[in-house]
C-alpha cells in the first residue's frame, strides 16, 4: 500500500479516498467477525445456510443483525403471499406457493415429509437429503380434486388413441423404430435405458454402455419426443424452434470429447450404474402410485376437462388425476458432468444466446429442462439437465388445466433453479420405458415468442399444454414473487431465490472443468467445533491470516487443523481437503483427494 | 471472504519481508491488481533477468487462487507466449493444488522454483519442452537469449539493485510494458523465427 502511494503521487486524492474506503471496510470486517463470533451455533447455521452472511467488510453489523432477525421471524411466506396478490394470481400459482413454502422448509430440515392442501389440490411431498453424497431428492404427489378453472383456450386435438399403460412399452419401441427422416436412424438398442438386458450389458461393460447411453440416448429421446408429436397434431408455431435446435446441434463434433471424457474414472462408472439404479427403481414406485390413484374415485376431474375447451372427449368415469413428481438434485461431479454433458445438450446450449439459457424439452411422460449458461461470451458452457417425469395416471382423465397448474408449478420450481448462478444437475428419474406416454403433455407447444417476455426462459421444446400468454404471465408473476421474496431478505448475492438456498451446496466453481466438490452442510456441521479460549496458544487462521481471538469459533478438521468456522465452511462448501495438509476431510472422498 | 484484510496483511508481509528474489506491490489501479517481479536465479538461463508478473486477486480470494501471468516474455516449457503459467498451485482442486493457506508470496516462490526447475512432462509449450528434454543446450541458449532480449533490457546497467530501485525503475519506464505487449502480439511470429534461428 505504501508503495502504491509513493509511486502514485499524482493521484493522492484518489488513493486517499481508496484508503479511507478500505479502512471502512476493515472496520466492517472487524464487526463481521465480532458478529459471527457472537452468534449462537444455531443462528450461525441458519444464516450461513440462507446465504445471509455475505462478505465480511461489505455489510454492516446492523444489516447482519437485521437479516438474522428477518430470517428468524420466518421464511418469506409472508412476502410471497403479498406479492402473489400483485402477481396474476391463478390457482396454479398459489399451488406453487405452497410447494415453495414447503421447499423453504426443506432446506432447513433435510428429511421431511409434508403434505398439504391448497385450493383444490392436495399434495404430499417427501424430501430426503443424503448427507454423504449431498444428493437432494424430493418427490411430490399432487392430487387435483376438481378443476381450478384455468382456461386453456388453446384447443388441442387429442389423439384418439391413448395407449394404455400395458401397451405402452411396445409403443415406445415402435416410436423409436419410426423416427423422423431428419433424425439419424436411432437404433433400437440405444434405448438401452429401458430394456433391462441392455442395462446388464452396460454394467458389465461400463465403458461401452456409458457411451451409448451418453451419446445416443439424448438423440433417441428427442426422436421419441418427436415421434410422439408426429402422432399427435402439432402446434405448428412451435415446430420450427425445435427443428432449429436440431439443426444447430450436429451431434458428431462432440462425440470425441465424450469418448475422451470416458477416460474411465471410477466415479463416473459408478455414477452410471447409479443412474441405472434409479431408473430401474422408478417404475415400480410409479406403479405403486398408479394403482393407488386408480383406487380413488374422482368425479371432479370431468369438470376441468370441460372448462378448458379441449376437443378431448370428456373423460367419463375418471379417477382423480394424480401427478407424481420426482426430483433429484445432485451435485455435479466432474466425471458426471461430462457424462451428462451429452452431445445433444451441449450443442443445443451453444445454439442459444450466451446468456443464461433455459430450455424445456418435452419428453415422453414428462418434460425435461436443460439450462445452461455460457460465461464470458461463450467461452465455456455448462449444461445441466433437470428431467421431471410427470405421470398422467389416467389415460384420458387428466384435464389440461390440471397439467397447466402442475407444470406451472414445476416451472416455478425449475425456474428458480435456473435462476441460480450455480449449476446443478438433477438426476432424472424418468423411466423412459414407463407407461402412460402423455400426448397431452407432448402435444402442444408454446410459441417460441415466449422467450422474449419471460426473459431467459425460451421454451422451444416444451411439450406443455397451456395457453402460452397466460403461462408467461404466470411465470413472470412467479418470478416477481421470487424476487420479492428475495428482496425481503435482502440478498446481496443476486440470483438466488430464498427457497433454493440449499443449492449453495451444489455450488460449482466456474473456473475449472474439473469442478471441485465440496461437502454438504450436514457434513460440515458434523465436524468438530470449539471456541478459542484464552489459554490457547496464539494461533492464526491460515485462511484469513488472522490470529484467533478469544471467543472465536474454530472448526477442527480430522487432520486436527483448525480454522475459523466461517473461513473453513466456505472452503469446504466447495472443496473437500484441508487447506493446510490437503488431506481429505471425509474418509470417503479419499480417492478423490489430491495426490 | 477475508479478502481485504488478508490482502492487506499479505502486502504488508511482502513489503517488509519479501522472499528472496521476489518483489510484489500494489498496482495503481487498486487493491486487487498487483505487480510482481521475480529475479532469475543464478545458474539458470534466466540469471540476471527481471521478470514482471501480473497478479490479479479474484473476488473470492483466498478461496480461489490469484491469477498470475508473466508480462515479460520468457522461454520456458511451462509458460506460454502470453505469459500463462502451468502450475498446479495456481489452479483450484481437484485438478490444481491451490488452497487458502497458500498466499501470494508462496505462489511467487513456486513460480520462481518452476523457473529453476521446468517440468517438461507437463508442458504448455510442447516445442520448448521437447527441446528442454532432448536438446538441453539449445534450450539453454534460447532461454538465455530471451532473457537477455526481454528481461535484461532496462536492467543491464544495474549491478546490484534493491527491490525498491527495481520497482521505481519499472515504473519510470512505462514504455517498457507497451513494448513488451507489442512484442507479445507478434509473439507467435517471433517464436517461429526463434525456432528457425535455433534450427539454422
Amino acid at each position: 500500500m505504501e508503495n502504491s502511494d509513493s509511486s502514485n503521487k499524482g493521484s493522492t486524492d484518489q488513493s486517499e479516498a481508496q484508503r479511507r474506503s478500505q479502512l471502512d471496510r476493515l472496520d466492517r470486517e472487524e464487526a463481521f467477525y465480532h458478529f459471527v463470533n457472537n452468534l449462537s451455533e444455531e443462528d450461525y447455521r441458519l444464516m450461513r445456510d440462507n446465504n445471509l452472511l455475505g462478505t465480511p467488510g461489505e455489510i454492516t453489523e446492523e444489516e447482519l443483525l437485521r437479516r438474522l432477525q428477518q430470517i428468524k421471524e420466518g421464511p418469506p411466506q409472508q412476502s410471497s403471499e403479498d406479492s402473489r396478490a400483485g402477481a396474476e394470481s391463478t390457482e396454479d400459482v398459489s399451488n406453487g406457493d405452497s410447494i415453495i413454502d414447503w421447499l423453504n422448509s426443506v432446506r432447513q430440515t433435510g428429511n421431511t415429509t409434508r403434505s398439504g392442501q391448497r385450493g383444490n389440490q392436495s399434495w404430499r411431498a417427501v424430501s430426503r437429503t443424503n448427507p454423504n453424497s449431498g444428493d437432494f431428492r424430493f418427490s411430490l404427489e399432487i392430487n387435483v380434486n376438481r378443476s381450478n378453472g384455468n382456461p386453456n383456450p388453446e384447443t388441442e386435438a387429442e389423439p384418439s388413441v391413448e395407449p394404455s399403460s400395458g401397451e405402452d412399452l411396445e409403443n415406445n419401441q415402435s416410436d423409436t423404430e419410426t423416427p423422423r427422416s431428419e433424425s439419424p436412424p436411432v437404433v433400437r438398442q440405444s434405448g438401452s435405458e429401458m430394456s433391462p438386458p441392455e442395462e446388464v450389458n452396460e454394467e458389465a461393460f461400463p465403458q461401452r454402455g456409458q457411451r451409448r447411453s451418453r451419446s445416443r440416448s439424448p438423440e433417441q429421446r428427442r426422436t421419441r419426443a418427436r415421434t410422439d408429436r408426429s402422432r399427435s397434431p402439432l402446434n405448428p408455431v412451435s415446430e420450427p424452434p425445435r427443428r432449429t435446435h436440431h439443426n444447430t446441434s450436429p451431434p458428431m463434433p462432440d462425440v470425441s470429447p465424450a469418448i475422451e471424457a470416458e477416460g474411465s474414472s471410477r466415479t463416473r462408472q459408478h455414477m452410471v450404474i447409479r443412474q441405472h439404479a434409479t431408473t430401474s427403481e422408478m417404475p415400480s414406485e410409479n406403479a405403486v402410485l398408479l394403482s393407488a390413484a386408480e383406487a380413488r374415485p374422482a368425479p371432479q376431474a370431468v369438470a376441468s376437462a370441460e372448462t378448458n375447451g379441449n376437443t378431448e372427449t370428456t373423460p367419463s368415469g375418471q379417477r382423480p388425476p394424480t401427478i407424481v413428481l420426482d426430483l433429484q438434485v445432485r451435485r455435479v461431479r466432474p466425471g458426471e458432468y461430462r457424462q451428462r454433458d451429452s452431445i445433444a445438450n451441449r450443442t443445443r446450449s451453444r445454439s442459444q444466446t450466451p446468456n443464461n439459457t433455459v430450455t424445456y424439452e418435452s419428453e415422453r411422460g414428462g418434460f425435461r429442462r436443460t439450462f445452461s449458461r455460457s460465461e464470458r461470451a461463450g467461452v465455456r458452457t455448462y449444461v445441466s439437465t433437470i428431467r421431471i417425469p410427470i405421470r398422467r395416471i389416467l389415460n384420458t382423465g387428466l384435464s389440461e388445466t390440471t397439467s397447466v397448474a402442475i407444470q406451472t408449478m414445476l416451472r416455478q420450481i425449475m425456474t428458480g433453479f435456473g435462476e441460480l448462478s450455480y449449476f446443478m444437475y438433477s438426476d432424472s428419474d424418468a423411466d423412459p420405458g414407463g407407461p402412460a406416454p402423455n400426448p397431452n403433455v407432448e402435444m402442444t407447444e408454446p410459441p417460441s415468442g415466449n422467450s422474449s417476455s419471460s426473459n431467459e426462459v425460451p421454451d422451444p421444446g416444451s411439450g406443455e399444454s397451456y395457453e402460452s400468454n397466460n403461462e408467461v404471465g404466470a411465470v413472470a408473476g412467479t418470478r416477481r414473487e421470487g424476487r420479492n421474496a428475495r428482496g425481503s431478505v435482502t440478498f446481496e448475492e443476486s440470483g438466488s431465490l430464498p427457497f433454493l438456498s440449499l443449492a449453495q451446496f451444489f455450488l460449482l466453481n466456474e473456473e475449472d472443468d474439473d469442478q471441485p466438490r465440496g461437502l454438504t452442510k450436514e457434513q460440515i456441521d458434523n465436524l468438530a467445533m470449539r471456541n478459542f479460549g484464552e489459554s490457547d496458544a496464539l494461533k492464526t487462521c491460515s485462511v484469513c491470516i488472522t490470529e484467533y481471538t478469544e471467543g472465536n469459533k474454530l472448526r477442527k478438521l480430522p487432520c486436527s487443523h483448525e480454522y475459523h468456522v466461517h473461513c473453513i465452511d466456505r472452503w469446504l462448501s466447495e472443496n473437500s481437503t484441508c487447506p493446510i495438509c490437503r488431506r481429505a476431510v471425509l474418509a470417503s472422498s479419499n480417492r478423490e483427494s489430491v495426490v | 471472504m477475508q479478502r481485504a484484510s488478508r490482502l492487506r496483511r499479505e502486502l504488508h508481509l511482502l513489503t517488509t519481508e519479501p522472499p528472496p528474489g521476489i518483489t510484489c506491490w500494489q498496482n495503481e489501479s487498486g487493491l486487487d491488481h498487483l505487480r510482481a517481479q521475480i529475479l532469475g536465479s543464478a545458474d539458470t538461463p534466466y540469471e540476471k533477468g527481471v521478470f514482471d508478473l501480473e497478479v490479479l486477486v479474484p473476488l473470492r480470494y483466498p478461496f480461489e487462487p490469484p491469477k498470475m501471468r508473466f508480462l515479460t516474455p520468457i522461454y520456458h516449457p511451462n509458460i506460454d507466449s502470453s505469459g500463462r503459467i502451468c502450475l498446479d498451485v495456481l489452479r483450484l482442486p481437484p485438478k490444481g493444488a491451490w488452497r487458502p493457506s497458500l498466499n501470494i508470496a508462496t505462489l511467487l516462490t513456486s513460480i520462481q522454483l518452476l523457473m529453476n526447475e521446468p517440468n517438461p512432462d507437463d508442458p504448455l509449450m510442447a516445442d520448448i519442452s521437447s527441446e528442454y528434454k532432448y536438446n538441453k543446450q539449445a534450450f539453454l541458449r534460447n532461454a538465455r537469449q530471451w532473457t537477455e532480449k526481454y528481461a535484461c533490457q532496462t536492467t543491464m546497467f544495474q549491478t546490484s539493485k534493491t527491490p525498491d530501485e527495481e520497482k521505481h525503475q519499472t515504473e519510470a519506464n512505462p514504455l517498457r510494458d507497451s513494448n513488451i505487449s507489442q512484442k507479445r502480439k507478434g509473439s507467435n511470429i517471433s517464436r517461429f523465427s526463434k525456432k528457425l534461428c535455433s534450427e539454422t
